[in-house]
């Protein structure tokens, strides 16, 4: 009980309704110093469940707290122990960096001055810059020293790999990583699965806007094998088959690791599952 | 106060400098002064308007405040460009009265009552402008083009009510300092106007801004 009051995040039922899309039924809870990956296509619902969670906008139903504790009345403390940082950091791109760090460290009493000159040295960030002279990759770092000086715990990161060059985000990657070392609890966001193969201890897999998954990583990949195939599929293959893919020579089948040996398959990796599971579930 | 630095340095669009200062086209002869407050609310507009190409509510919604204090500190630092609007105009108006002024044919005279059409004005404005903005903080043109409308046609039945109501013609169109405390009277009723105006400006924005759900 002890360690479900310290999450410090759960989700509970989350549900919300829009014309053409609907979030069902979501429902997970972060380990507190581990990296979790929440993988699914674009328009899965990944960002509608982050802005649910932050309360940008309002679940049709559902449970959020944080650290234990509902957002509608510790919403104050909440923010003062996690740090949101989405795609790019776009907010008033054109004031220097040190404009926007004078008036964001104002908001919070924990601000640590020296924490803060500690990751833009380490992060290679100069205050007398604007957003907008940043690479996508310098303002998500701008963005989480910004997180870090105030002392987040909890870094929720929405998609912040996405139109990094291979090198930016493997940078990232190792921030990421360096922040795990530190204890913080990182919920990172993506559809680039590759990145979350190198760090992520859990995965959440949403698809069409429900929760498929939500296991460790290796496990979640050890579930799953490939079978690759030259020209027509046999029929144990099509029966066994959890999504297809064409290739230049044929085929490439996602099959459970049970059902497997027949087929000389191969370990799967993260994103091949992502996109056979996703190619069944369109085929369907 | 956090929040009202934070929109000074980081929403303050340079038209909020500007603005205010047209209060000195009360110098002009024959102008509707009340222009003079729309120009003012253009300015809020321009401030919303870049707050939404800044991403700003995202901004400060992650900072530890709540959407009803993100709400009042805008509208307060708004209705602070307001005041010193209105504060420039009372200056503009005196220099007016120094170098010797000409009855205006287009609405009020260059005058204490004008100060008070100027806060009546701004509260059209703050009620129209804010709750509309918060429904939906993507379209602040929407919310500019109602309270502007709003604005407009009480300028215009200002001006109007210079001909034909008597209290106007013959009262507060008259040159100062006839019927002073009848002015005064009208002033501190918009003062009133002002201020109620703009608390409730406030609380409704804050509700509509509640119930929004924010794509950012």
């Amino acid at each position: 009980m002890a360690s479900e009051i310290n999450s410090p995040l759960e989700v509970r039922g989350l549900s919300k309704k829009y014309p053409a899309f609907t979030l069902r039924d979501v429902s997970f809870r972060l380990a507190p110093g581990c990296i979790t990956g929440f993988i699914g296509r674009n328009g899965a619902g990944k960002t509608t469940t982050i802005n649910a969670m932050l309360s940008f906008v309002h679940p049709d139903s559902g449970e959020i707290t944080f650290f234990g504790r509902p957002w509608a009345e510790h919403e104050r403390e909440i923010k003062e122990k996690i740090g949101f940082v989405s795609t790019g950091m776009t907010y008033h791109t054109r004031k220097k960096l040190k404009a926007i760090t004078a008036v964001t460290r104002a908001f919070y009493p924990a601000w640590d001055g020296k924490a803060y000159e500690k990751y833009m040295t380490a992060f290679g960030l100069d205050g007398e810059k604007t957003p907008a002279e940043l690479s996508n990759g310098m303002k998500i770092k701008y963005a989480l020293a910004l997180a870090l000086s105030h002392g987040a715990e909890l870094l929720i990161l929405d998609e912040p790999t996405s139109g990094l060059d291979p090198v930016s985000r493997e940078e990232l990657v190792e921030v990421f990583l360096r922040l795990k070392e530190e204890g913080k609890t990182v919920f990172f966001s993506t559809h680039i699965t590759s990145d979350l193969e190198k760090c992520a201890d859990r995965i959440l897999f949403l698809q069409q806007g429900c929760l498929k998954a939500d296991e460790p990583l290796n496990a979640f990949r050890e579930a799953w094998r490939i079978a690759e195939c030259a020209g027509e599929m046999p029929p144990a293959l099509v029966r066994a088959a959890c999504g297809t893919c064409r290739t230049r020579d044929g085929f490439t089948v996602l099959v459970r690791k049970e059902n497997a040996e027949a087929f000389n398959a191969r370990k799967a990796s993260l994103e091949e599952i992502m996109v056979h599971l996703e190619k069944e579930a369109d085929r369907t | 106060m956090k929040l009202l630095m934070k929109e000074w340095k980081l929403c303050m669009h340079p038209t909020g400098y500007l603005m205010p200062l047209m209060a000195g086209l009360v110098l002009v002869p024959g102008y509707p002064y009340g222009v003079c407050c729309f120009y003012v609310g253009l300015s809020i507009f321009f401030i919303c308007l870049t707050a939404r190409e800044d991403h700003d509510a995202g901004y400060t919604l992650m900072l530890p405040v709540s959407r009803q204090d993100a709400v009042r500190a805008r509208i307060l630092f708004c209705a602070g460009l307001e005041t010193a609007d209105l504060l420039l105009m009372g200056v503009f108006i005196l220099i007016k009265n120094v170098i010797g002024s000409l009855p205006n044919p287009a609405g009020l005279d260059a005058g204490v009552a004008l100060i008070g059409e100027g806060m009546i004005l701004f509260a059209i404005f703050n009620l129209v402008f804010f709750p509309v903005y918060y429904q939906e903080i993507s379209k602040p043109g929407k919310a500019f083009a109602f309270a502007a409308t709003a604005m407009f046609l009480w300028i215009v039945l200002e001006i109007v009510g210079t001909y034909t109501v008597p209290f106007f013609r013959d009262i507060l169109d008259q040159p100062d300092p006839m019927y002073m405390s009848d002015k005064l009277l009208f002033t501190l009723g918009g003062l009133a106007l002002f201020l109620a105006g703009t608390a409730r400006s406030i609380q409704l924005s804050a509700k509509k801004f509640e119930a929004a759900d924010l794509s950012l």
